[in-house]
């Protein structure tokens, strides 16, 4: 069956999964070098920065290809895609509550789109990898 | 839906692995099919047909539920 070339998402050669594995640590040691050289950083960027991080570490994980791509892969893909966006809209309601209940206010600083696409990816990564171990487990 | 797969292969002396490379797919897809946890597409399914050389309809059945 032939694909409709415009929707096709092109994938990342597995290899780049080793670049994403640098990005978790990597913004950790970054806020410490910026903390050390000028200790009037604010928290808040640092946090930001290491949201950056593990957002783009996310995103390369949950764009590069498996070992064997075949369809059952596929469909994981495309519903972790979609369990991720449910999840983040469940997320980030259950932390504006959070917000109202502790400052009276629904908005915060805290909402940047770093941590946003942090979330959003993490949940993608997560609910791809539930299903790998789902049917993974219990081998015949 | 149930699947006799299994069956099939073990009539054919075939491995999960043998199938899996025969249809282009990982071992574990294999593995999911016979164990009912995922159902393949219709393009698979076909081709795990051939490969016995039975009709799809002789391999997948539909469970009630389904």
């Amino acid at each position: 069956m032939k694909k409709n070339s415009l929707l096709e998402v092109p994938l990342l050669h597995p290899g780049w999964k080793k670049l994403a594995y640098v990005f978790f640590p990597l913004p950790v040691f970054i806020v410490i070098g910026m903390a050390f050289l000028n200790p009037k950083t604010d928290p808040n960027e640092a946090t930001q920065i290491i949201y950056g991080f593990w957002a783009l570490a996310f995103m390369i994980l949950n764009l590069s290809r498996e070992q064997v791509e075949d369809e059952m892969i596929r469909n994981f893909r495309q519903q972790a895609f979609q369990t991720g966006f449910f999840w983040l809209l469940w997320g980030l309601g259950a932390l504006m509550l959070i917000n109202y209940l502790r400052f009276d206010r629904i908005t915060s600083e805290l909402f940047t789109a770093y941590l946003v696409l942090f979330l959003l990816n993490a949940y993608i990564y997560v609910a791809f990898q539930y299903q790998k171990y789902i049917a993974n487990k219990e081998e015949n | 839906m149930k699947n006799s797969i299994k069956v099939e292969r073990a009539k054919k002396d075939m491995t999960q692995q043998d199938l899996a490379e025969k249809v282009q797919v990982s071992r574990q897809t294999i593995n999911s099919i016979e164990a009912g946890k995922y159902v393949p597409s219709t393009v698979l399914a076909l081709k795990i047909a051939r490969i016995f050389g039975v009709a799809m309809e002789n391999l997948f059945e539909l469970e009630e539920g389904d």
